[in-house]
C-alpha cells in the first residue's frame, strides 16, 4: 500500500482579507497525492494553479483548510518551520531555472544540503552523484552563464533532488526551452519517476505535456474541475 | 560550515562588482587611514620626544626645593647644605647621587707651541655619559670626595692641545683661572662636542680661538679656590631608575622632612622631571584621540555608504533571495549572508585604510626627518625621529571596521531575511 504524500482538505486562499477588494483565489481544494505519482496540474493562467503550487510547496499558508504533507500538518507552521519543510520535503524546479549566479553547478546542487547542515564531504559526494544522474557530471564546475538552458534545467533538477524530497514540484519546467530541449527535460522527469520513484507534481498549461503524466488534475477559477485519477495507459 | 560558504559568497559578490565595492570601501578607507595616520604621528612624536629628552641628559632627576610660608623669610642657615646632601648619598648610596654644578669661570692653558687655549670650566659632582663618542670616563662623586684633580675635556681641546695623533688620557695639563690661581689636572676622558655647539662660532673663527667646555670635580675646584660649598634653596638629586621611583621619592621626602622638622614655616617640595615628560605625553595623547575621533566621523559616512550599497545589492538579488528561501534557507542564513558581505566590505576597506595610514604616517615622519636635517641640521643629531605606528589604534581600527559592517549591514540584511519568498521569486 503506497502512502499518501499530499493530503489537502478544503483549502481556501483569500487575499486582501477584510478589504473591499478581497479576493478568493482557491475555493476549497481537496487533493490527495500518493507516493510515486507523476501528477500534472493544468489550468489557464489566472486559474489559481500558481497559488496552489505555492501552497503545495510550503511557500504560503492557506487561509482555511488543512494540508498534511507526509503526515505533518503544515497549514499552521511558522516561517522557520516552513523553511525546514521546503528544505527537506520539497524540490523546486522553476521555469526560469533560477540557478544562483556566479556559483558553479556543483555548488548550486549543494545549496539545499548546505541549508540542511549536511557536512561538506557528504554534500560534494551526493552532488556529484546527482549531477551524474542528470548527465551533467562533466559540467560540475561550470558557472550558470556557461550553460545552455537545457543544461541549467538539468542542474536545477539535480538541485531539487538533493535532500531526497517527498515531492518534486516543477513549475512549467519546459516553458523557457525550445521543444527539443523541453523533450529532453520531460524524458529526464520520466526517467527519475521510473528509476528513482520520485513523486513529481508538474504544473503546466500545456495539455500535451499533461497527457504524458499518470494523472491530470484540471483547475479552473480556483476549483478542481476534473481529475483523471491515476491512469495506467498514459501516453508515455 | 555555512560561515565559510558565506565568506566565499561575499568574496564572489564583491569581485563581481569590483569598482562598486572599491567605491563603497572608499569612505571606510579614508576614515581608517586618517585615524591610523594621526595616531602614527601621535605615537611617533611621543617616542621622538622621550628619546630626544633621554639623549639630552638624564631625566631621572628629582628637584628638591624649599618652600616657605608667606610670613617666613629664609636665611642662609635654612639652606640645603652640602652636608645634608652628602648625608643623603651616604644613607642611600644605591639610590641617590647629586646633580650639582657650578660655573667656575674661564681658564687658559698653553700648548706645546705656546698657543693659548681658553676653556670654560664647570665644576660637577658626577656626570652620566651621554654620547657614544666618549673616551675614558666621566667625573665621579668619588673624584669629588677625594678632591682629585681630574678633568674631562672635549675632542676640540684634544685637537687644540695635542694635535690629533695623541692619546690624551692620563696626560697632565696646567690650568690658569681668571683669578690667577692655577692647578694641574689629569685628563680622565673626553667627548665629541655636539655639532650645534661648534656652529655657534661665527664662520672663520680659528680653531685655536674656540672656547672649549671642560669639567672638573666641583669640590676640587672649590678647594682650589679656598671656597666652601654654599647652601642652596634648590638642589637636584638623581635617583636610580632601577629601583621603584615612588619609594625613592618617599625616602627623599622623609629625609628632608626630618632635616626641616625643627624649622617651622619651611617645607621641602619634590618635583620629578619625569612627571613633566609624562604630562606632555598625556597632552599629546588627548590631542591625538580628539583628532582621531573627528577623523572617525568619516567612518560613519562610509558606513552609510555601505548600508546604501547593501540595500542596492539585496534589491538586485531579490530573486536570488527568493530562490534561496524556496530551497530552504532560514531567515537567519540569509541575514548572515548579507551581514558577512557588509563586514567583508568594511574589513577589506579597513585593512587597506590601515596600510595607507601607516604608509602615510611614515611618509610624514620621513618628511619631518628631511626637514629637520635640511633646516635645523644643528639639532639633527639631537633629535632622533622615531616613526612608530600605534598598535592599539590598529587593533581598534580592525574591530571598528567589523563593527561598522555589522551595524550598517544589519538593517539591509534583515530586510533581505524578512522578504516574502513568493514575492521575491516573482521579482524581475
Amino acid at each position: 500500500m503506497s502512502k499518501t504524500v499530499i493530503s489537502m482538505r478544503n483549502i481556501i486562499k483569500r487575499y486582501y482579507i477584510g478589504q473591499p477588494n478581497e479576493l478568493q483565489i482557491l475555493n476549497g481544494i481537496d487533493l490527495d497525492v500518493t507516493e510515486g505519482e507523476f501528477l500534472a496540474i493544468v489550468g489557464q493562467s489566472g486559474s489559481g494553479k500558481s497559488t496552489l503550487m505555492n501552497m503545495i510547496g510550503a511557500l504560503d499558508r492557506p487561509t482555511e483548510g488543512t494540508y498534511f504533507l507526509n503526515g505533518q500538518d503544515i497549514s499552521t507552521l511558522d516561517d522557520a518551520e516552513l523553511s525546514r519543510i521546503r528544505n527537506k520535503e520539497i524540490g523546486f524546479v522553476f521555469q526560469t531555472f533560477n540557478l544562483i549566479s556566479r556559483t558553479d553547478a556543483i555548488r548550486n546542487v549543494e545549496l539545499p544540503m548546505m541549508y540542511a547542515g549536511v557536512p561538506r564531504k557528504e554534500r560534494i559526494r551526493r552532488a556529484e552523484e546527482l549531477l551524474e544522474i542528470v548527465g551533467m557530471a562533466d559540467r560540475a564546475d561550470h558557472q550558470p552563464n556557461e550553460l545552455s538552458g537545457g543544461q541549467k534545467q538539468r542542474v536545477a533538477i539535480a538541485r531539487a533532488m538533493a535532500n531526497k524530497p517527498s515531492i518534486m514540484l516543477a513549475d512549467e519546467p519546459t516553458g523557457a526551452l525550445d521543444s527539443r530541449t523541453g523533450r529532453m527535460i520531460m524524458d529526464l522527469f520520466h526517467k527519475l519517476h521510473k528509476e528513482e520513484g520520485t513523486t513529481i507534481v508538474l504544473i503546466t498549461h500545456s495539455p500535451e505535456l499533461a497527457e504524458e503524466c499518470d494523472r491530470i488534475v484540471t483547475i479552473s477559477d480556483g476549483s478542481i474541475i476534473h481529475d483523471t485519477g491515476v491512469r495506467t495507459n498514459a501516453v508515455h | 560550515m555555512q560561515f565559510i560558504e558565506n565568506l566565499r559568497l561575499a568574496i564572489t559578490s564583491l569581485l563581481a562588482n569590483k569598482m562598486r565595492a572599491l567605491l563603497t570601501m572608499l569612505g571606510i578607507i579614508i576614515g581608517i587611514s586618517a585615524v591610523i595616520m594621526i595616531t602614527t604621528i601621535g605615537t611617533s612624536i611621543q617616542k621622538t620626544m622621550t628619546k630626544t629628552f633621554n639623549s639630552l641628559g638624564n631625566f631621572n632627576i628629582i628637584a628638591v626645593y624649599l618652600y616657605t610660608d608667606e610670613d617666613v623669610y629664609m636665611t642662609d642657615d635654612d639652606m640645603i647644605t652640602r652636608e645634608m646632601l652628602d648625608e643623603l648619598v651616604e644613607k642611600y648610596p644605591e639610590h641617590f647621587s647629586l646633580d650639582l654644578q657650578d660655573n667656575l669661570g674661564s681658564a687658559t692653558v698653553r700648548n706645546e707651541k705656546g698657543q693659548i687655549i681658553t676653556m670654560n670650566v664647570t665644576g660637577v659632582m658626577d656626570v652620566e655619559p651621554a654620547s657614544d663618542h666618549r673616551r675614558g670616563r666621566t667625573i665621579s662623586y668619588q673624584d669629588n670626595r677625594e678632591l682629585k684633580n681630574s678633568i674631562y675635556v672635549s675632542d676640540l681641546f684634544v685637537k687644540q692641545y695635542f694635535g690629533e695623533a695623541v692619546d690624551p688620557l692620563g696626560k697632565e695639563i696646567t690650568l690658569t683661572f681668571e683669578n690667577g690661581i692655577s692647578g694641574d689636572f689629569t685628563i680622565i676622558g673626553y667627548d665629541k662636542l655636539p655639532a650645534m655647539y661648534l656652529k655657534s662660532y661665527s664662520p672663520g673663527t680659528k680653531e685655536i680661538d674656540k672656547v672649549t667646555p671642560v669639567s672638573i670635580p666641583l669640590d676640587s675646584g672649590l678647594n682650589l679656590f679656598h671656597r666652601e660649598p654654599e647652601g642652596e634653596w634648590y638642589a637636584q638629586v638623581r635617583y636610580n631608575p632601577d629601583y621603584d621611583v615612588k619609594m625613592q621619592e618617599q625616602e627623599l621626602q622623609e629625609f628632608f622632612d626630618e632635616k626641616y622638622a625643627e624649622k617651622p614655616g619651611i617645607s621641602v617640595q619634590l618635583e620629578n622631571m619625569q612627571t613633566y615628560l609624562g604630562m606632555m605625553d598625556t597632552v599629546i595623547n588627548v590631542v591625538t584621540i580628539a583628532i582621531s575621533v573627528i577623523a572617525a566621523i568619516s567612518l560613519i559616512v562610509g558606513g552609510v555608504g555601505v548600508m546604501n550599497i547593501m540595500l542596492v545589492s539585496i534589491t538586485e538579488r531579490t530573486k536570488e533571495i527568493g530562490v534561496r528561501k524556496a530551497l530552504g534557507a532560514q531567515n537567519s542564513s540569509i541575514r548572515m549572508q548579507f551581514v558577512v558581505e557588509a563586514i567583508m566590505i568594511c574589513l577589506i576597506g579597513g585593512i587597506i585604510g590601515i596600510v595607507l595610514g601607516i604608509v602615510g604616517g611614515m611618509l610624514i615622519g620621513w618628511l619631518a626627518k628631511i626637514l629637520v636635517t635640511e633646516f635645523y641640521s644643528e639639532y639633527a643629531e639631537l633629535i632622533s625621529i622615531t616613526i612608530q605606528p600605534s598598535v592599539p589604534a590598529i587593533i581598534i581600527a580592525v574591530a571598528f571596521s567589523i563593527l561598522t559592517g555589522v551595524f550598517f549591514g544589519y538593517y539591509p540584511a534583515n530586510k533581505a531575511a524578512k522578504m516574502n519568498p513568493i514575492d521575491a521569486l516573482r521579482y524581475d
